[in-house]
């Protein structure tokens, strides 16, 4: 970065269920971004209550720590705190933190120099892994799926350690659990996003054996954003594809069964294949009436989308 | 800022060999018609050298201005992005790849001055590869013509010419470009085709292919339903559902008459297929319902179309286009 400009850099870490004792933290992450020359603002957002967590940032805020703690009704998921934290926050630069050792505190600031002129946001890596194995090959597995589904070439999803620039928040919308895919956002939108590599934090080094559901979830994730980022335009080309395979399955079908009744003389009327054909023939309309009707919403509201993202105008 | 009456808007994708071309021969033509003009070249996201070449001749030309994209959007986004920063009165749009020719600008340009709203071009001696750019656009401009019933020749061709209000407030994304004669056919405009020099490709190579045709197909079937809806809102889908209600009474039928003619126990499928087929009935109504009620709630109105044509009370004939 060009000399030494003092930029606010918020800090926004948002806690939810997996967190460590927050006093420590602060104290190492404040350590971590001491010598990079900029002016920091805290902002903590408590997905639900947690009182303790609480509690315990009152006692920094009452010793003189300028925090600023935004506290959730409820429990929304990471992604709404930290879009909760986004609007909350003043900086130029967004700094997200988890609120649990995942990084080397000390290798933070590093994000922060990275993040220079040409480069819109910065994501850590973990690396390398100390984690066991089996989560290695997760985490492998789920990338790949990331990779080639979505082009996305960045190594760590999971890394909560990210710094970016707030043009980013203005023209991209970030809302509901998107905010956790906003590399991937970002980088499908045509900001420069890149990776930094930091040492993993021993204490994130645990195995984790997520329950079956989790990873489910994050499969369903993936497959909500690449129907966002791909057909939210174009909903009746999802739902069009869809409907007319399955169309084109039940209307052979029945050709078929009435050719063998005509033909063959084989009797029509007491096969439950013709039922099975039929209600193909039915879903496959169905689809293709959902998707022209999700047509619709966009055509009608095709002056508020924004397709495209203007870099500069040159005049 | 000076009024501007001509605005010509050029989409690019990794086009750098053509820049420097491009604008030297509309600026030729453009400024042969002594009246302030403006060009908008839209970078969409070029990876080549594209927005230097061009951020160079706009320090150059203060007639030049020039669009970038963070990344690359399509065409239809490119040209939008340019005619909403365009501030003409008519909006001259053209590709990128030299194969229109600029000399025919001026064309159009008369063609609105007389009283067209829109004016399209033929390339009616198209120099492509024939079996993988012709021959699908000329089915596809028949299918179109044939289901949005206006007979334009060549709906993919980029030169078009338009009344500047008029383009702005047409609701276009996607690859909607193509259909836009047939939208704004919907406000009773005024169409006109002429023919236009076709040029083969000099530079760089074509980015469209034969993938096109199954969404053109998509698009054509939902533009067609738009059609429907603005002229005979849900008596269309009510129609629609008609055939599934036939069938179903005919398998109704079926099964009646089997059960009470022949003894024996009636066809449990028979029935059923009777009340699969009204089901879907019902549901084509609801769907046809649930459609009008969005589009009487969004804010696309043909009829704020119509109000911004040139002679929107003498026009009602939609599907009047001239060909000269």
């Amino acid at each position: 970065m060009t000399a030494k400009e003092d930029r606010l850099v918020s800090v926004i870490i948002p806690v939810t269920t997996r967190h460590s004792e927050v006093a420590d933290l602060l104290r190492e992450y404040k350590a971590g971004l001491e010598n990079t020359g900029h002016s920091y603002e805290f902002v903590y957002v408590l997905d639900s209550g947690l009182p303790r967590v609480r509690e315990s940032l009152e006692k920094l805020k009452a010793e003189g720590e300028p925090l600023k703690v935004v506290i959730l009704a409820k429990w929304f998921g990471e992604g709404t705190a930290l879009a909760a934290g986004f609007a909350n926050s003043a900086g130029d630069i967004i700094l997200t933190l988890p609120a649990f050792r995942q990084v080397q505190p000390d290798e933070i600031g590093r994000l922060l120099e990275l993040l220079a002129d040409e480069t819109d946001m910065v994501v850590a890596q973990r690396y390398p892994r100390l984690d066991p194995t089996f989560n290695r090959i997760a985490s492998k597995i789920f990338h790949a799926l990331l990779r080639t589904t979505l082009d996305f070439p960045f190594g760590d999803l999971g890394c909560g350690v990210r710094a970016f620039k707030r043009k980013i928040l203005d023209e991209l919308q970030v809302y509901g659990d998107l905010a956790v895919f906003l590399p991937l956002l970002a980088h499908q939108q045509g900001f420069k996003v890149a990776e930094c590599r930091t040492a993993q934090a021993r204490d994130d080094a645990f195995r984790r054996v997520y329950s079956p559901k989790i990873y489910l979830q994050r499969l369903l994730d993936i497959l909500t954003f690449i129907f966002l980022v791909r057909f939210t335009k174009k909903p009746l080309r999802f739902f069009g594809l869809v409907g007319t395979t399955i169309f084109a399955i039940g209307g052979i079908a029945t050709l078929w069964l009435v050719f063998e009744r005509l033909f063959l003389g084989v009797a029509l009327a007491d096969r439950p294949a013709l039922f099975l054909a039929s209600l193909m023939i039915v879903l496959g309309i169905q689809m293709l009436a959902v998707g022209l009707i999700g047509e619709l919403i966009i055509f009608t509201h095709a002056k508020d989308i924004k397709e495209y993202n203007i870099a500069e105008i040159i005049e | 800022m000076d009024k501007i009456d001509l605005s010509v808007v050029v989409p690019l994708f990794n086009e750098e060999e053509s820049v420097g071309h491009l604008h030297r021969a509309i600026s030729e033509v453009m400024s042969g018609q002594e009246r302030p003009y403006e060009i908008i070249l839209v970078d969409d996201g070029s990876k080549d050298r594209t927005f230097e070449i061009a951020k160079g001749l706009a320090q150059e030309d203060p007639h030049l201005r020039v669009v970038r994209f963070r990344r690359n959007s399509g065409q239809t986004p490119a040209m939008v992005a340019g005619i909403e920063q365009a501030r003409g009165e008519i909006i001259v749009t053209m590709d990128g790849d030299l194969q229109n020719d600029p000399t025919d600008i001026p064309r159009f340009i008369d063609k609105i001055e007389e009283g067209f709203d829109i004016v399209v071009g033929w390339r009616y001696n198209r120099q492509d590869k024939l079996v993988t750019r012709v021959l699908p656009s000329v089915i596809a401009n028949w299918m179109i013509s044939k289901v949005t019933g206006v007979p334009i020749k060549d709906n993919g061709c980029s030169l078009k010419a338009y009344r500047g209000s008029l383009i702005k407030s047409i609701p276009l994304y996607s690859e909607m470009h193509r259909f836009i004669p047939a939208m704004m056919s919907l406000a009773g405009v005024k169409i006109s085709e002429i023919k236009v020099k076709h040029h083969a490709r000099k530079f760089g190579m074509s980015k469209y292919g034969l993938s096109r045709i199954y969404r053109v197909l998509l698009d054509l079937l939902f533009i067609r339903m738009v059609v429907l809806w603005c002229e005979r809102p849900i008596q269309s889908f009510t129609l629609l559902a008609g055939i599934p209600t036939i069938v179903g009474l005919g398998c109704l039928a079926y099964a009646l008459v089997e059960a009470l003619m022949i003894d024996g126990p009636a066809s449990f499928i028979m029935f059923g297929l009777a009340v699969l087929y009204t089901a879907l009935a019902v549901f084509l109504v609801a769907l046809g319902l649930l459609g009008q009620l969005i589009y009487e709630s969004g804010n696309v109105k043909t009829e704020s179309f119509a109000l911004l044509t040139a002679q929107s009370s003498v026009s009602t004939d939609a599907s009047k286009v001239v060909q000269t």
